[in-house]
């Protein structure tokens, strides 16, 4: 299997849950078999679960207050949908 | 919780404005979080998220019930974002498409691990390491990687959101993923 074109995407399919399982089998054994393939596939993973480890940010106080006050009016609705 | 939503969309609809607060507060964390992902700074968030509320509540009538009201209102922030980043001046150039790279930009150009020495603030935090690089990628990756692994969208999902085919969300989600692997293999 070539590394860079088929391994790899290979390995994107896998990840969106887009692999067959003849083509599970095939990453599989291919990765058991290619160092490189695998550091690839970690560093992948890993990616991943380093970004989902970000903060969840929350929005500021009196967020929706805000909102309200400043959804228009039944007048001031014709002028801001123009 | 997608029942009660659509029912208080149609109160909104009939022109009860009080329903539309608890659809805000149902949503504010998400779409907060979704601009300051995209924006990287909380003052521009918070003002393109309000944006995007409003905008929701004024063309309220052009929302059709049969999609989810999420991917309609997400799709207003993102598109908000986007044109935000454009409208940045020094970001601009940045931005913009190289010819004939297929949606890459010169963020993809360039070299991913050369920070400047005064940049490597020392003992950086990994966290927001991790924020700066996701700043980093180009915003048309940013908003999908963002959109699958921190709201957690199908991919499918994303392609409504995005008003984009399918087969396009994952050619980018690939290439984004790249971009990220390379960004974050040596954190």
């Amino acid at each position: 299997m070539n590394c860079d074109k088929e391994a790899v995407k290979l390995m994107h399919q896998h990840l969106d849950g887009d692999l067959t399982k003849e083509e599970e089998m095939q990453l599989k054994i291919h990765l058991e078999g290619c160092d490189s393939c695998q550091k690839h596939f970690h560093e992948l993973k890993r990616s991943i679960t380093l970004l989902k480890s970000v903060e969840q940010v929350k929005a500021p106080e009196n967020f929706t207050k805000d909102i309200m006050q400043k959804l228009p009016t039944e007048k001031k609705q014709v002028k801001y949908m123009r | 919780m997608d029942l009660i939503i659509r029912d208080k969309i149609k109160q909104v609809k009939k022109g009860d404005q009080t329903a539309y607060e608890d659809v805000v507060m149902f949503f504010q964390d998400k779409i907060f979080q979704h601009c300051y992902r995209m924006l990287g700074n909380k003052h521009e968030a918070e003002d393109i998220a309000q944006e995007a509320f409003i905008r929701a509540y004024v063309n309220i009538h052009s929302y059709d019930e049969n999609r989810k009201f999420s991917t309609w209102l997400y799709r207003i922030a993102t598109n908000l974002t986007i044109d935000r980043i454009r409208k940045r001046k020094p970001d601009y150039y940045l931005d913009a498409e190289v010819k004939g790279t297929d949606g890459l930009d010169m963020y993809s150009q360039l070299a991913t691990n050369d920070r400047l020495p005064e940049e490597e603030v020392q003992g950086m935090e990994l966290q927001n390491q991790i924020e700066s690089e996701i700043l980093s990628l180009p915003p048309k990756y940013r908003s999908i990687i963002m959109l699958r692994y921190l709201e957690e969208f199908s991919l499918q999902e994303i392609s409504d959101i995005l008003d984009i085919p399918l087969g396009t969300v994952k050619t980018r989600i690939h290439r984004g993923r790249e971009a990220l692997r390379k960004k974050l293999r040596h954190v």
